[in-house]
């Protein structure tokens, strides 16, 4: 073995410490408010109650018991799963950024031996992990208790995971591209709000995409929001054709296509950016 | 933001801010920079006269340094105005799909939806400083507004009156006066009455909400969420209450009122004849959950005293 490949080899493990240490900061991060969590929770639960009792009331005034292809449970399903993916993928990259910015920190950021864009994705793994295993795990269990086997237990299930992994890449693209607007801008609310706006809507979080018109649709089906929440939601409920092989590569190309552009795009935006960034002091 | 440029505690710099418009005579402004025994005992005894004065005064400082971050301020509006434009496309596709909910017409929702935005602009306008609480409570300015004779509540809210709550008004106003007509209120002089004062009832239960959910920060560490949860239970006032089921009525009218916001105060206006008993109390009730949210507030202020921080 010569001492080059040695090298890299040491480099590689310590860039996964690295990686793994700004993981484990998120972890304990989020730990430290555990009443938070707790209290976070419970009012999730109430607002699906409020979600619950709205579709019923639509679906028992529709008098039908499927509307474009979504039953009643379907419907359920797909809002309460989208909303616990939101709380999972939920990230403060802009408002973390800005404030960065305003302290001066975000030149420490800079220095750091890693690249920007690196380093924030992983310290918020930590997070990531984090909600996920307290907020959207129990969410999907007891979903899948109350609807009483509506959701398909399979295959279906690890390619929803694969695609939420997507999912959160492109989220966490989405993010950075914003968060480099603001660079800009010296407006995080605004710029935050037309973000989380555009999102939520076009994305299916707050009414399943397949309720819209078909002219809105259409527009909708060529925008990256769908990635995330849209499409993992369709596969896990085996509904655009994701029950086949082809429809399922389809959808994850899809997502993919849309990391790569997002990512590209993202990375020139912040390196032409980051040369103009104004700290005040710090 | 710009604002603590005005208000820093106890600095001369600050102060001269908003003493200069108000004038050296104007005992409040002095009891603030010197706070001297005399002028704090006489804060006791001080009028609605007083309170509006400052609140004027506060304001215009307020404006001139949102107006001094432009860019910023205009952005700020837009986005505004995207969230309302996509609150409203939200319903149209809503109803482009369903033609009723639970007996509610489109333009009976359109009513609805309409009374609960012009219900939630005071709470935008004139409490937007809550969003700011937990900041301030967890780096310890908070303790500067505990220094100052006047009441801790009037004076942090009074620091930041939020603009872009009239695009959220104008657009309410619009959609009501269209609903209005299409459902054929008709206009009176008792009618309008009854609209002001329920109006007016109805925002008292969502600055309520807000409150207590901001006055949590004094003792939940991370109690962002809890605000921006409450933020988005108001997205469903604008459905009718008589969609839940008996417990889930009674949570949503009694513990987290938000059937209050638009539900029971607009069924005076849309069913004159069959007005249910909550209806007419809710004045009463708001005027009462205002004060126990203030209470709740004062409570956690008296908490952040004692901390010492």
């Amino acid at each position: 073995m010569s001492s080059n490949e040695t090298m890299t080899q040491g480099r590689k493990r310590r860039t996964n410490n690295r990686l793994w240490a700004l993981t484990r900061a998120g972890i304990m991060e989020s730990l430290q408010f555990r009443l938070g969590t707790f209290v976070t929770l419970f009012a999730n639960l109430i607002y699906l109650v409020l979600v619950y009792y709205l579709w019923k009331a639509i679906y028992d005034s529709a008098g039908t018991d499927v509307v474009n292809g979504m039953s009643f449970n379907d419907t359920m399903i797909y809002l309460i799963l989208a909303t616990a993916l939101f709380n999972f993928l939920e990230m403060f990259v802009v408002w973390d950024m800005s404030r960065a910015i305003q302290s001066g920190k975000i030149i420490l950021d800079l220095l750091k031996p890693m690249k920007y864009r690196r380093y924030t994705f992983w310290s918020y793994s930590g997070a990531h992990v984090m909600q996920f295993i307290l907020s959207f795990v129990p969410t999907f269990i007891v979903v899948m208790i109350v609807t009483g086997g509506a959701i398909h237990i399979g295959l279906n299930m690890i390619w929803f995971m694969i695609s939420v992994i997507f999912a959160l890449l492109v989220n966490f693209n989405i993010e950075m591209i914003v968060a480099t607007i603001c660079l800009y801008t010296e407006s995080t609310w605004g710029i935050n709000i037309v973000k989380e706006t555009i999102v939520l809507l076009l994305s299916g979080a707050s009414i399943p995409l397949a309720f819209f018109p078909d002219s809105l649709a259409r527009i909708v089906k060529y925008l990256p929001f769908r990635a995330v929440y849209d499409t993992p939601l369709s596969i896990l409920l085996q509904k655009n054709g994701s029950d086949e092989w082809l429809g399922l590569f389809s959808l994850w190309g899809q997502q993919i296509i849309w990391i790569v552009i997002l990512s590209v795009a993202g990375t020139l935006f912040w390196n032409h950016s980051v040369k103009k960034i104004t700290v005040n002091g710090g | 933001m710009g604002d603590d440029r005005i208000l820093n505690a106890g600095s001369g710099g600050g102060v001269s801010g908003f003493s200069g418009g108000v004038g050296n005579g104007e005992k409040g402004i002095n009891g603030a920079n010197g706070g001297s025994a005399g002028t704090l005992a006489e804060g006791r005894r001080r009028g609605l006269g007083f309170y509006v004065r400052i609140y004027r005064k506060i304001l215009v400082q307020d404006l001139k340094s949102k107006m001094s971050y432009r860019a910023d301020f205009i952005i700020s509006t837009i986005g505004m105005i995207m969230t309302n434009l996509a609150g409203f496309l939200t319903f149209m596709i809503l109803f482009g799909r369903f033609p009723s909910i639970n007996g509610w017409d489109y333009h009976h929702m359109l009513f609805l939806y309409a009374f609960s935005l012009i219900a939630l602009t005071p709470v935008q306008c004139f409490f937007d400083n809550n969003w700011n609480l937990r900041f301030m409570v967890q780096s310890g300015d908070f303790i500067k507004y505990c220094f100052r004779p006047v009441n801790v509540f009037f004076y942090f809210m009074s620091e930041v009156f939020d603009v872009k709550g009239l695009g959220q008004l104008a657009f309410g106003v619009g959609t009501l006066i269209y609903a209005w007509n299409k459902i054929g209120l008709g206009v009176s002089v008792v009618i309008i009455l009854k609209l002001i004062v329920y109006l007016m009832t109805a925002s008292l239960f969502m600055i309520a909400i807000m409150n207590a959910a901001a006055a949590t920060c004094f003792w939940i560490q991370g109690s962002g969420y809890v605000m921006v949860i409450m933020f988005r239970f108001k997205d469903f006032a604008k459905y009718p209450a008589s969609i839940f089921s008996s417990v889930f009525k009674f949570v949503f009218t009694f513990i987290i009122p938000i059937a209050f916001i638009a539900y029971y105060p607009s069924l005076v206006l849309l069913q004159p004849d069959s007005v249910p008993l909550l209806s007419w109390l809710s004045p009463l009730i708001g005027l009462l959950f205002f004060w126990l949210s203030y209470k709740f507030w004062m409570l956690g202020v008296r908490k952040y005293d004692f901390t010492g921080s």
